[in-house]
């Protein structure tokens, strides 16, 4: 039988929220899958464009990137930033012709383990049939 | 009418005066439709001045280099530079206004109406003359190109030569100048972001198929970054090079250095060059259609920057080049900011 496609999901987490929420998932034992490469960054609003597209190059299947709810950014305004330059980035994904659904973003709170595995788990489920990104992936 | 006698005699005028370092306009180019940059020192030369439908140009390009070698000399003369603008050259003079990469007494700007036209697409013409050579084209008072040949003068509708960029043009006119030239016509046009319709309307596959068959042909030349007005940066996220080596850079560090995009011009590259691109002039992109018009492999570039403009006005109300003033795009927000697509 044919293993099934395991999906790399890179995600982005803000140091102080998103980052913490996946701390807590941790150490509370939640159960979520495995495919998750996090990468901690100081806050949303410091994502740059090039870093979502270079995880595609690099070979992620799926690409989050997720922060502290709107008006809780330890920056004040990083997530506003980010809300609006994302929204930028999915349109031009899709109109360029790029499954958009491999893009999410998400508000996860220090104490939003749940929710965090949540977003794993759903994040997963829409990658599997989606298959392996190859679109933007760096041929060796 | 755009008086061109007027045009010249305040060129001649402002160098005269001294008023200006010297101007940078347009002149009678050598193939019979497209016209040249020039740039004019001397008064007597204002006579070589021309306005006609092959000033495609967007001469603001030109204040980089001019801002460049300024930086370079001891003692720069702090005079403006006076410069050329039609609707579109002038929002991205504003553009670099806002973002502060020039100041406005850099420039004095002479403003150029297109009226009820605009400049001409170079290929249209061609097919439309079939092979012939054009030595002189105009505008008539009906909307027509008029196209002197050897054989005589044909006349084209507009609407069948014209740029791209004019057709889906909301200003015509320019939005910031010292001395404007022509009538100022209010002209609106419901088709700002037709082009991009029609790419949106496409099947995501048929999306990936028609860019993909694009930038296929990219050779990653550059031209279309070197041509913009507003790719002044003096390092680029493209060049894997730019980083500043010192003496003591061990090549350890020079090998470690982030390489966002390779320089080869295989698919997945391109598209990430192109993507890049077209976010950074999210905002600042004031469709002069430039990048466009010079890419060796005619690329439609000009849709990826079309799309964001329209996507900054929907989205975000924002329209790019009326306000010096006004925050940019990607450096301001509002609470009411889309986020439904945020989990
Ligand atoms: S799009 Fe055209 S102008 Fe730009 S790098 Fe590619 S080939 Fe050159
Ligand atoms: S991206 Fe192209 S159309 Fe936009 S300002 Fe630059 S050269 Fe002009
Ligand atoms: S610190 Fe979490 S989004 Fe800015």
């Amino acid at each position: 039988m044919a293993e099934e496609f395991e999906p790399k999901i890179v995600a982005f987490l803000c140091k102080w929220c998103s980052s913490a929420g996946s701390d807590l998932a941790g150490v509370s034992r939640m159960q979520y899958p495995p495919n998750v490469v996090p990468i901690t960054v100081m806050c949303s609003g410091s994502v740059s464009p090039l870093y979502i597209l270079s995880a595609f190059n690099k070979g992620a299947d799926g690409v989050l990137v997720s922060g502290c709810h709107p008006g809780d950014c330890h920056y004040i305004k990083g997530n506003y930033y980010a809300r609006r330059r994302i929204a930028l980035v999915k349109e031009l994904m899709e109109y360029i012709g790029l499954e958009p659904d491999r893009f999410q973003m998400s508000w996860v709170s220090a104490a939003e383990g749940i929710k965090y595995t949540k977003i794993i788990k759903d994040f997963v489920n829409i990658l599997k049939p989606l298959g392996p990104q190859t679109n933007l992936r760096r041929s060796q | 009418m755009v008086n061109l006698d007027d045009l010249k005699k305040e060129a001649l005028n402002l160098l005269k005066d001294e008023k200006v370092k010297y101007i940078i306009g347009y002149t009678e180019g050598s193939n019979g439709t497209s016209a040249a940059p020039a740039f004019i020192k001397n008064p007597e030369d204002t006579d070589k001045l021309v306005w006609n439908p092959g000033c495609f140009h967007n001469l603001t390009r030109f204040l980089r280099d001019e801002k460049k070698r300024k930086a370079r000399e001891k003692h720069p003369d702090e005079r403006p530079v006076g410069i050329v603008v039609k609707g579109c050259d002038s929002r991205a003079i504003n553009v670099l206004l806002q973002e502060k990469y020039i100041k406005r007494d850099d420039v004095f700007i002479l403003g150029v109406s297109c009226e009820s036209t605009g400049v001409i697409d170079e290929k249209k013409v061609a097919k439309k003359l079939k092979g012939k050579k054009a030595q002189k084209i105009e505008w008539d008072t009906n909307r027509n190109l008029v196209v002197t040949t050897e054989d005589g003068t044909t006349k084209i509708p507009a609407d069948e030569v014209l740029a791209e960029r004019c057709v889906e043009c909301p200003v015509h006119s320019p939005v910031v100048y010292d001395i404007f030239f022509g009538d100022k016509i209010k002209r609106t046009t419901d088709a700002q972001f037709k082009s991009v319709e029609k790419i949106e309307n496409l099947s995501q596959k048929e999306k990936w198929d028609f860019w993909k068959k694009q930038f296929d042909k990219c050779i990653r030349c550059y031209a279309c970054r070197s041509v913009c007005p507003m790719c002044y940066c003096d390092e680029c996220v493209v060049d894997t090079i730019s980083f500043a080596v010192t003496a003591d850079t061990t090549a350890e560090e020079k090998a470690q250095r982030i390489k966002w995009i390779e320089k080869s011009p295989t698919p997945s590259e391109t598209f990430i060059y192109h993507i890049i691109r077209a976010i950074h002039l999210a905002g600042r992109c004031i469709d002069c259609g430039e990048c466009e018009r010079v890419c060796p492999l005619d690329i439609p570039i000009r849709f990826l920057n079309k799309k964001l403009e329209k996507e900054a006005k929907s989205l975000f109300d924002y329209e790019v080049g009326f306000d010096p003033d006004q925050l940019s795009l990607v450096s301001s927000f509002k609470d009411e900011d889309p986020e439904d697509f945020i989990r």
